[in-house]
């Protein structure tokens, strides 16, 4: 992004710039006076890059509370929730083949859920309620004495809402249905502790903690009858669950970004919550601007706000240099409003409209106020441009 | 992965779009379809067409070829706005052939206004 040095970033909710510690620390792990031993070979230097990997599985799982060798390594949050709906889905087939999820679970989790309706399994798809919150009622309806598999996400990555996964998953747990949760949003931006939450699995990523893109992890939980079926196959490596030589210097970069999330996360909170506090407070009185997802059940880091009678393709233009994500699919021969705040209830036209702001440690005050300016006098001249009495 | 939609031409028009506006006392035609709302109005002067602006609701392409048509066809005579095609924009706006419904409705609006024109233009003696 050089030469784009006017760009005002404002999407950290879809990946993060890579921490200089990180880097560094990766970087021992590459060059030929580092070790970039294969960690399956057994000579010295393969030994040390061991040591390095559990150093790194060691700082994962101090950040969530839960003992290393419950961590399996894969290349990211979408594989990490392939492994775990697949494999958890396969293990537990022949107990019952009902599945639950929700619309407004990321691609990785819904396009999942559709393989296995296509596998012959059987799923609910919950819709949340207006706010994007799961009615606990209606999921406890939901449930059959089939069901052997709950997917639900942490922080949902379009409008930052939190799902009460300990309620979820203490009703999973008194019914033994495996409870995973995508929590590539959350891990390392909000306290998640694992040793008391009632969770089975739960997929991370770092990159969007300031580690690196390429490694993610899974967590599988301690406890009689959570296990998944591989979807790899050579190697033997992580308990055959997830075979291939690991990344080092990628592992270790989760774990520095880990270890970093932990020593700042209140710091981080503090920093976010101002953030978006100043950007709601300089664009809430716009006429027609409407939040997508309740604020108050909200984290912090993402604010997503729809406006009408602005269309959202030319509102996401006109924003330039502002980077942000709108609300139509990720396809831009596709501009169909986004599934999940449809499934919120939000009419086509306003989920059209919509535009995610999503902020980091390097967001600054300044960047705020440019995005307000910008999305102000963006709303104002396309309303201008437009002939009386929009649709 | 995703490369840049908008052309450098695209890009220009949306930023400034000159011909953005209505104009007072002139003939003017609209229309909506395709999730696209355009208007045109027109001043003559001597069958010819003194002044063109467009008001739009719509995508970048939609804006930019809408602001595109107004300064092609400004200063041309009425009846060359009867042989109006948007083939000619597609092409050089670079419009993805998805989009093409929206861009017709442009097409469609220009008929419109053309009809609205040719009955106010004088008639040739």
């Amino acid at each position: 992004m050089a030469e784009h040095v006017d760009l005002i970033y404002l999407d950290y909710a879809a990946s993060t710039p890579v921490d200089p510690w990180v880097v560094e620390a990766m970087t021992a792990l590459m060059t030929a006076d580092g070790n970039y031993a294969n960690p399956s070979s057994t000579h010295v230097a393969g030994r040390q890059s061991v040591k390095f990997i559990a150093h790194a599985a060691g700082q994962l799982a101090a950040l969530l509370n839960t003992d290393p060798s419950r961590l399996i390594w894969t290349s990211g949050a979408t594989e990490s929730d392939n492994l775990a709906i697949l494999g958890g889905a396969h293990y537990r087939q022949k107990r019952g083949r009902h599945l639950i999820t929700m619309r407004t679970e990321h691609k990785a989790v819904t396009d999942t859920f559709a393989e296995l309706e296509r596998q012959g399994y059987s799923i609910t798809w919950l819709n949340p309620e207006p706010s994007g919150l799961l009615d606990m009622a209606k999921f406890e309806e939901a449930l059959r004495d089939d069901t052997q598999l709950v997917s639900i996400m942490h922080i949902n990555n379009e409008t930052g809402v939190i799902q009460d996964i300990a309620q979820i998953g203490a009703i999973c747990r008194d019914r033994d249905i495996l409870f995973h949760v995508d929590a590539a949003q959350s891990v390392g931006k909000i306290p998640v502790d694992l040793s008391a939450l009632p969770v089975d699995m739960m997929s991370m990523t770092a990159h969007k903690v300031y580690g690196p893109k390429g490694i993610g992890a899974l967590y599988i939980a301690d406890r009689a009858g959570v296990h998944v079926d591989p979807l790899l196959f050579g190697g033997g490596q992580q308990r055959k669950l997830r075979p291939g030589t690991l990344p080092a210097q990628q592992i270790v970069g989760f774990g520095t970004a880990a270890a970093i999330a932990q020593s700042r996360m209140l710091r981080d909170l503090e920093h976010l919550n101002a953030m978006r506090d100043r950007l709601w407070s300089g664009i809430q009185d716009i006429p027609g601007l409407s939040t997508n997802g309740a604020i108050g059940c909200a984290f912090p880091g993402i604010l997503n706000v729809s406006i009408k009678d602005v269309e959202g393709e030319s509102l996401l233009l006109a924003l330039e240099p502002l980077c942000v994500a709108t609300g139509s699919a990720c396809n831009s021969k596709n501009q169909e409003p986004s599934y999940v705040l449809r499934a919120l209830g939000t009419s086509d036209a306003l989920a059209q409209s919509a535009i995610r702001f999503s902020f980091g440690r390097p967001t600054s005050a300044r960047d705020i106020d440019i995005a307000v300016d910008r999305y102000r006098s963006s709303v104002a001249r396309l309303r201008n441009l437009a002939p009386g009495g929009v649709a | 992965m995703s490369a840049d939609p908008y052309s450098a031409r695209v890009r220009a028009l949306f930023a400034d779009p000159v011909h953005a506006g209505q104009l007072a006392d002139a003939a003017g035609a609209l229309l909506e379809d395709q999730g696209v709302r355009i208007a045109f109005s027109a001043q003559l002067a001597a069958g010819r067409i003194e002044a063109l602006r467009f008001q739009a609701w719509g995508c970048p392409h939609v804006i930019a070829a809408a602001e595109a048509f107004c300064a092609d066809y400004e200063g041309r005579n009425v009846a060359e706005l009867l042989d109006f095609s948007t083939s000619g924009l597609m092409q050089s706006l670079s419009v993805p052939v998805e989009k093409t419904g929206r861009i017709l409705v442009i097409e469609d609006t220009v008929r419109l206004l053309a009809q609205e024109l040719v009955k106010l233009s004088p008639k040739e003696p």
